[in-house]
């Protein structure tokens, strides 16, 4: 009984349209997972499952131990210890910062609220906002009091819903690092569900691949970014080559060359390999079989098409030195790479 | 608490049913395939059509002034063209017929009710005209249209559904209208229905008649709840707002304003005032306050029941919406099509043959109010309730509070003041209330409505100022105040337009 989330056979429906089904995970104590997937893959119907605002058809919830819904049990969202930040922030309007903070706060002298409400908002940084009307406030401030006022009555799980979706670009990246920092520091347990890959990879332990109503993949961002279960989590996540190929004396015989496979296939099977853009090396070369057809500049890097003999392909490459349009290069393919055999 | 305020409010238009089922099939249609129902027919049709298509003329072209044109002293004008609302149109009628004696039939009639129903296309097509975006106007001619071709093409097409659905909103308030139209003696079906019921103890006729305006209301109703349905919004803010210059047409525009303002506002407020000032000496101020007393009591007790009863209502669609809930929520939209002495008939028959000890009791009067007023009370708390959105209760749920709590902590503070004024208003518009009260008060219990009513109606014009004056004082003119401010609330964007 470790796991403070353990959802298993998890189904639902809205009329005849399933939205979830069969899903199962077990998250441990103080683990952050973001649950990834794109609009309608029924990530926030799971989050609404977890924390209590919707019932599941079939299967089985249960927070730090207990069942909250299962068949037959159902606990009502004020009573399952679940922090919940929405992707507004949702704060109350009429109450500023220090009454959004301290709501959820029960049993506690005038004293002891007060002072657990200042440790938090020194917490999230807004002190100096505590008497703040909570409309005055900025889009990341929003967020940091939503986080504190979730955090405030330790829960045994904090659900964040795309919480960093309506922020410009350069300030999410900054909340989603303060967002962890204190997560960490109350050593709280956090789902965060959003269809932003860079966002689910670079916040958490362990990303859940959330793909028709199902997790198509669990596993840490490396393993994920680099070892996709298949050829369709290979494509959701990042860009990837495409390219067939057949296995002959233990490599992946392909029109690229002859690749090292990450995973044991049978003997003459056919199938196909995913190739990240930046695995590919391109080598300048004035006798090479390929030639470079466009190239995007990013600054950091370049996105380079390059014509080879059998096929278009798309790689990355460091910005400043990226080949021209019309170069001869040779391709290389760095490391292994992942087999998907057909059936 | 819900549920039964809904099938309270559905009693009327039910027992209507029942009343008519029990004449049997021959005497219905000899009551209704006469002559007179043709006649009634006609006169009322007539009267609903001529009136609306006038309403939507003169309130397009009012609004359409007041947001597009840059004729002078426009913001006056503005406000004047939504004031008649505050008149009821029962009064207006009084004042009227007060200062020329002669006024009556088809043309008072239309007058009256043009001039009064007026302000409601006004107001939607004024809401519209800010919303339109006047720069898709520009590209229109960029592109090669005519003035007349810009307004064929692309103003009307955004303001015609607000115009029609005013024009069916005015249409529905004439053939509900009951006061006015009996001051200036014009045969319709709520004057005929009156007269019926009052003239017989033989109430079928009244009862027929009752059902063919119904069914001829509902009609009204399908048109307009289709019109709504075929409605253009960007849901933005439009970029500006482009002024025409009127050139030689602002004189005889500021004339025509003018002359609507004097018919609609200058008559009625100069007799209602002068025969005030007239009859000042002869007051009686014994009859004068009881009525007001009385008025006043009804009105509160009617519109916090109401409003309470509403409440309980839109919490429970709007937070729990489920199909039990809308379903509640559009059955009380029916009564909205029965006109007041409709439904006070109805309570007629219902408390004589079901409950005769609430026959002529307050109770009946309130029981009638909660059924005319509940759709409006409804729509008037609804709106502040939705914008306590439906996250603020989630979050307060994970943070541990029960549904009642979160109810008291969050959602009341929110809508508390949106709340407060719907409650204020459906008190007013309970206070202006005539057929109802009319048919069903206990025996001498007079209000301002039915002593404006009884002494009109002998042609008592200085005893019915006073009644009149305070009807328009104390219900009217605040009760417009409150809906503009209320208005306003609906429309933020409108707001941001004018800062």
């Amino acid at each position: 009984m470790s796991s403070t989330l353990k959802i298993s056979s998890l189904t639902k429906s809205f009329g005849s349209q399933p939205v979830l089904s069969n899903l199962s995970i077990e998250i441990a104590p103080k683990e952050f997972v973001s649950v990834l997937g794109s609009s309608g893959s029924g990530k926030t119907t799971l989050l609404r499952l977890i924390a209590g605002f919707d019932t599941p058809d079939t299967g089985e919830i249960s927070i730090a131990g207990n069942k909250v819904a299962s068949e037959g049990i159902f606990v009502a969202a004020q009573a399952r210890k679940v922090g919940y930040v929405p992707q507004d922030a949702a704060l109350f309007p009429h109450l500023n910062v220090f009454e959004n903070i301290a709501f959820g706060l029960k049993g506690l002298s005038k004293e002891a609220k007060s002072s657990r409400v200042k440790a938090l908002l020194d917490l999230v940084q807004m002190s100096a906002f505590e008497t703040s009307d909570s409309s005055s406030l900025s889009g990341g401030q929003k967020h940091r009091v939503a986080l504190a006022r979730a955090i405030a009555p330790e829960p045994e799980l904090i659900l964040l819903d795309e919480p960093f979706s309506a922020l410009d670009a350069e300030l999410r990246g900054r909340i989603r690092d303060d967002v962890r920092e204190v997560l960490d520091k109350t050593g709280s347990t956090t789902v965060l569900v959003t269809h932003d890959q860079e966002e689910a990879l670079s916040i958490a332990d362990r990303v859940a691949l959330l793909r028709d109503g199902n997790f198509a993949q669990i596993g840490n961002p490396r393993e994920i970014y680099s070892s996709p279960v298949d050829l369709g989590v290979a494509t959701f996540l990042g860009d990837s080559v495409i390219i067939a190929g057949v296995i002959e004396g233990g490599k992946v015989v392909t029109s690229l060359g002859n690749l090292t496979p990450l995973n044991s296939s049978a003997e003459g099977s056919r199938g196909k390999v995913a190739i990240r853009p930046e695995n590919f090396y391109l080598q300048p070369d004035l006798n090479g079989d390929s030639t470079v057809v466009g190239r995007q500049f990013f600054g950091h890097d370049a996105v380079v098409d390059v014509q080879t003999p059998k096929q278009l392909i798309r790689a990355r490459s460091s910005g400043p030195f990226a080949p021209e349009i019309g170069m001869k290069v040779t391709v290389w393919v760095r490391g292994a790479v992942n087999f998907y055999p057909e059936n | 608490m819900a549920v039964s305020a809904v099938l309270i409010s559905l009693i009327p238009l039910i027992y209507l049913l029942v009343r008519v089922a029990t004449i049997g099939i021959s005497e219905i249609a000899e009551l209704i395939f006469q002559a007179r129902t043709l006649e009634l027919i006609i006169n009322s049709l007539l009267l609903a059509i001529t009136v609306s298509v006038s309403a939507v003329l003169l309130g397009s072209m009012q609004a359409w002034v007041a947001v597009r044109s840059n004729l002078p002293g426009r913001t006056v004008f503005s406000v004047l063209a939504a004031l008649p609302l505050a008149i009821p149109s029962y009064v207006a009628a009084y004042a009227w017929i007060a200062v020329t004696p002669g006024f009556s039939g088809f043309f008072a009639a239309w007058l009256l009710l043009t001039v009064g129903t007026a302000p409601l296309v006004y107001l939607a097509v004024s809401a519209a005209l800010v919303r339109f975006d006047a720069g898709t106007e520009e590209v229109a001619q960029s592109l090669g249209a005519t003035k007349f071709q810009v307004f064929r093409k692309v103003t009307w097409p955004n303001i015609r559904t607000a115009a029609v659905s005013g024009g069916l909103l005015s249409a529905l308030y004439v053939l509900s209208d009951f006061g006015a139209v009996s001051i200036v003696r014009y045969d319709t079906f709520t004057r005929a229905i009156y007269n019926a019921y009052r003239a017989s103890f033989d109430r079928n006729q009244a009862a027929a008649l009752a059902l063919v305006l119904v069914l001829v209301t509902v009609l009204i109703l399908y048109f307009e709840s289709k019109a709504k349905g075929q409605k253009f919004t960007t849901g933005k803010i439009a970029g500006r707002l482009g002024r025409v210059e009127l050139g030689a047409w602002k004189v005889p525009m500021f004339l025509i304003l003018l002359v609507l303002a004097t018919v609609s506002l200058l008559v009625p407020l100069g007799s209602l005032l002068g025969w005030s000032i007239e009859g000042f000496g002869s007051v009686d101020w014994a009859a004068v306050t009881g009525a007001l007393a009385n008025s006043v009591g009804l009105a509160v007790s009617g519109g916090l029941l109401t409003s309470f009863a509403a409440l309980a209502i839109a919490v429970l669609t709007i937070r729990h919406r489920q199909k039990l809930t809308s379903l509640l929520e559009r059955s009380v939209w029916l009564t909205h099509a029965t006109p007041g002495i409709v439904v006070a008939l109805s309570l007629v028959f219902f408390s004589n043959q079901v409950v005769p000890w609430i026959y002529q009791t307050t109770l009946l009067v309130l029981i009638a109010y909660l059924a005319l007023f509940l759709p409006n009370a409804l729509a008037a708390v609804s709106t502040p309730i939705r914008q306590s959105p439906k996250a603020l209760d989630e979050v307060s749920s994970s943070l541990g509070l029960s549904t009642m709590q979160t109810l008291r902590k969050v959602v009341l503070p929110i809508a508390g003041p949106g709340i407060f004024a719907a409650t204020t208003l459906v008190i007013l518009t309970v206070l202006k209330e005539l057929p109802a009260t009319l048919l069903l008060r206990p025996t001498g219990m007079e209000t301002l409505a039915t002593r404006l009513w009884t002494e009109t109606s002998v042609a008592a014009f200085s005893a019915a100022a006073p009644y009149a004056l305070l009807l328009v004082v104390l219900a009217g003119f605040p009760a417009w105040l409150l809906n503009r401010a209320i208005r306003k609330d609906l429309e933020p964007m409108e707001m941001e337009r004018y800062q």
